[in-house]
């Protein structure tokens, strides 16, 4: 197999990734395109990793390893986007403004 | 021998820190230990002095040196018949200053900075009289004006003692640059810092020379940064006793006499003009200056002139023995005035005192002594010391070998005018303190034995002092060959003090009894500092005023202005933090974008 098809794949995924942070509204949008960012990354490291052959895996390590933060980051995520519903009843990112500089403007 | 030297030079300063240490921990200590350092001081500089007396040769000790540095300076003494009477003079003096002055500030809740004082200024004078290295020199030289500030400053709660602080201070600072630059340019022409190295250079030392001649002048309050002195009469009076006899007044007669072969004819008339004016014009100061302690210091600064009129004419003996001889009874005479300021209740003004003679007797006696040195009465010691120098004047009219002869006759002229107005002011001090009429509200005491001792102590080289000038090689060695006595001489000069005398009792007597020459006004102040205060003290006040205008209106502006546009380029930015999370990432996203384009780009 090429090695460019894994990585259009991982480029794909990784723009609607983006687009998913940027545009979408609903926190939960949000927080599956910050998702899919990472598991773009993680398709890149897997595909050098069978492409230089390394023998320590160093790659498919790093990969695990970013799985593990994601599990830690998505978990952590869900519990502040629950908080942010019970407080103001919607999870609408661009309806929390409190962190603002109110004395502009 | 070499260690004792040391030792003498460190002890002063030991006693200073121990002094200091013991502070208000410990009145009755403080008291000890500062006479009783000041004694082992004076012990230890006879151990090392008297050897050196008469015929010995100069004994030089090198310490340390540097050795990074060409040419080297080095930690060394040279101690000869100069160094040896002039460490004599101050140890003796400061010993009977810091014994006087357990009964002069009894309760003077500042005695143990005063006492720490004292000692640094004899450790200072000491340094500068035995330094071989003119760095080591400067470094004496300058801490005896920082203790002279501090010391005159010591009643700091009175303005005149602040000013008088200060302007003693700025006048002789501003002359040690001198010193400063001329021991550069002497190092510099000599490759060598050393005193012993210089006198006996072929080096051209007139510039050299001319700048001595400038830091004397201020150290030794000449015309014209002679106004400090009167100026530094609020210090407590032994310090006054200590300053214009032993120390600070005395380093600039001894630095010169000390760099004798280093001056040439041009900086010798210099002297001999600076020296004329001054003694004149401070004798008549003294004649209508209504305090005491004023009177003595304008005395001071033209008994200075005489010496420095004696090296002028080449009479190098003379003018040295005439610093030991004023030494003595300049340093008895204010001890005196101490006693009667002390007596009559803290006023110096003689329009308090008058008639003292009675209560005082131990006062008026040594007093008398005093002044009768200091207006050249035979056959005290004041008597020969001045007569050698106005014989010393004679012989320069008559041969001009060292300076030409017109400066030669106005210092003969300016001496002679000088002897008469000094026995002049003399007796009208002595008449207006001890008789005429007593101020009967005036609870008059007699001083305490430690003040009324050191007066004694200090009368009996003044009487008896008139002895060494008939045979000076025995204290100054071969510097000294020629016998300084001389018999028309002391004839002349005893008709002179005997008319002017008679002339001022006429006087007195015509005016009934009443001071003619009091001043219409308390206190004159002289138009030098007139002078002083229309070319430097208000041309400066007005700079600074205009520093300040500058300041505010010009730096502040601009330093306000960058505030403000900081400020400003702040308020700009604020207006990006909308709160939007998604709008910070959105400039994140683009900034890496644009950063990999233009990596993209430029690789």
């Amino acid at each position: 197999m090429p090695l460019w098809w894994p990585l259009l794949l991982a480029s794909v995924l990784f723009a609607i990734g983006v687009y998913g942070v940027l545009a979408r509204r609903n926190a939960i949008l949000v927080l599956m395109g910050v998702e899919l960012m990472l598991n773009a990354v993680n398709i890149n490291l897997v595909a050098f990793d069978a492409y230089f052959r390394d023998v320590l895996h160093s790659g498919q390590t790093l990969a695990l390893f970013t799985i593990v933060i994601a599990a830690a980051e998505i978990g952590l995520a869900l519990a502040i986007v629950l908080m942010v519903f019970r407080t103001h009843g919607h999870i609408e990112v661009d309806e929390l403004r409190e962190l603002a500089d109110r004395d502009v403007a | 021998m070499k260690w004792v030297t040391l030792l003498l030079l460190l002890l002063p300063f030991t006693t200073a820190a121990v002094t200091l240490y013991a502070g208000h921990r410990n009145e009755g200590a403080v008291k000890g230990l500062a006479v009783g350092g000041s004694l082992l001081t004076l012990g230890l500089a006879f151990v090392v002095a008297v050897p050196q007396l008469g015929d010995a040769a100069p004994e030089t000790s090198v310490f340390t040196k540097t050795d990074a540095l060409e040419p080297v300076i080095s930690l060394a003494t040279h101690v000869d018949q100069l160094s040896a009477v002039m460490i004599l003079l101050a140890s003796i003096v400061s010993f009977l200053v810091q014994l006087y002055s357990v009964g002069y500030l009894h309760d003077d809740p500042r005695y143990p900075s005063y006492a720490t004082l004292v000692s640094i200024f004899t450790g200072s004078m000491l340094t500068v009289v035995m330094a071989d290295d003119l760095w080591m020199l400067l470094v004496g030289w300058e801490l005896m004006g920082v203790c002279s500030y501090f010391l005159i400053s010591h009643h700091w709660e009175l303005a005149e003692a602040r000013a008088g602080a200060v302007k003693a201070f700025l006048m002789t600072r501003t002359a040690d640059l001198g010193l400063l630059f001329a021991i550069l340019l002497i190092g510099d022409r000599t490759g060598s810092y050393r005193i012993t190295d210089a006198v006996v250079s072929a080096a051209d030392f007139e510039l050299p020379a001319l700048l001595l001649v400038v830091a004397v002048i201020g150290k030794s309050a000449q015309f014209p940064l002679h106004s400090w002195l009167p100026d530094a009469m609020p210090g407590p009076t032994p310090i006054s006793a200590l300053i214009h006899a032993a120390t600070m007044v005395a380093a600039g007669v001894f630095l010169v006499a000390r760099m004798y072969p280093v001056f040439d004819a041009d900086s010798l008339t210099l002297l001999a003009v600076v020296a004329s004016i001054t003694m004149l014009v401070s004798a008549f100061y003294a004649l209508v200056t209504n305090d005491l302690k004023r009177v003595l210091a304008w005395s001071t600064v033209s008994q200075l002139a005489y010496m420095f009129a004696a090296l002028a004419v080449g009479a190098w003996s003379a003018a040295v023995l005439h610093l030991l001889a004023h030494g003595a009874f300049k340093a008895l005479l204010f001890l005196g005035a101490g006693s009667v300021v002390h007596a009559v209740g803290g006023r110096t003004s003689m329009t308090a005192m008058g008639g003292l003679r009675e209560k005082l007797p131990d006062t008026f006696t040594t007093m008398t002594v005093g002044f009768g040195a200091l207006a050249g009465v035979i056959p005290l010691v004041g008597f020969f010391s001045k007569d050698a120098i106005i014989h010393a004047g004679l012989d320069e009219v008559r041969h001009h070998e060292v300076i030409d002869e017109q400066a030669a006759w106005l210092v003969l002229i300016a001496m002679l005018v000088t002897a008469a107005l000094t026995v002049a002011y003399s007796l009208r001090a002595w008449l207006r303190v001890f008789f005429g009429p007593v101020d009967p509200d005036l609870e008059v005491h007699e001083s305490p034995a430690t003040m009324r001792v050191p007066l004694y102590l200090l009368a009996v080289p003044t009487v008896l002092g008139g002895l060494v000038f008939v045979d000076p090689s025995q204290v100054l060695g071969e510097r000294g060959e020629e016998s300084l006595f001389h018999g028309s001489m002391a004839i002349a000069m005893t008709a002179l003090v005997a008319v002017v005398a008679a002339l001022v009792l006429y006087v007195w007597w015509s005016n009934d009894g009443a001071d003619p020459w009091a001043p219409p006004v308390e206190e004159l102040q002289p138009p030098e500092d007139l002078v002083y205060d229309v070319v430097l003290v208000r041309p400066l006040h007005a700079l600074a005023r205009a520093v300040v205008i500058h300041d505010r209106e010009v730096v502040d502006s601009y330093a306000n202005g960058a505030g403000a546009s900081a400020r400003g380029l702040g308020w700009l930015l604020r207006l990006a933090q909308n709160g939007s999370v998604q709008q910070y990432l959105m400039v994140v996203v683009i900034g890496a974008a644009a950063i990999a384009v233009a990596a993209g780009v430029l690789t």
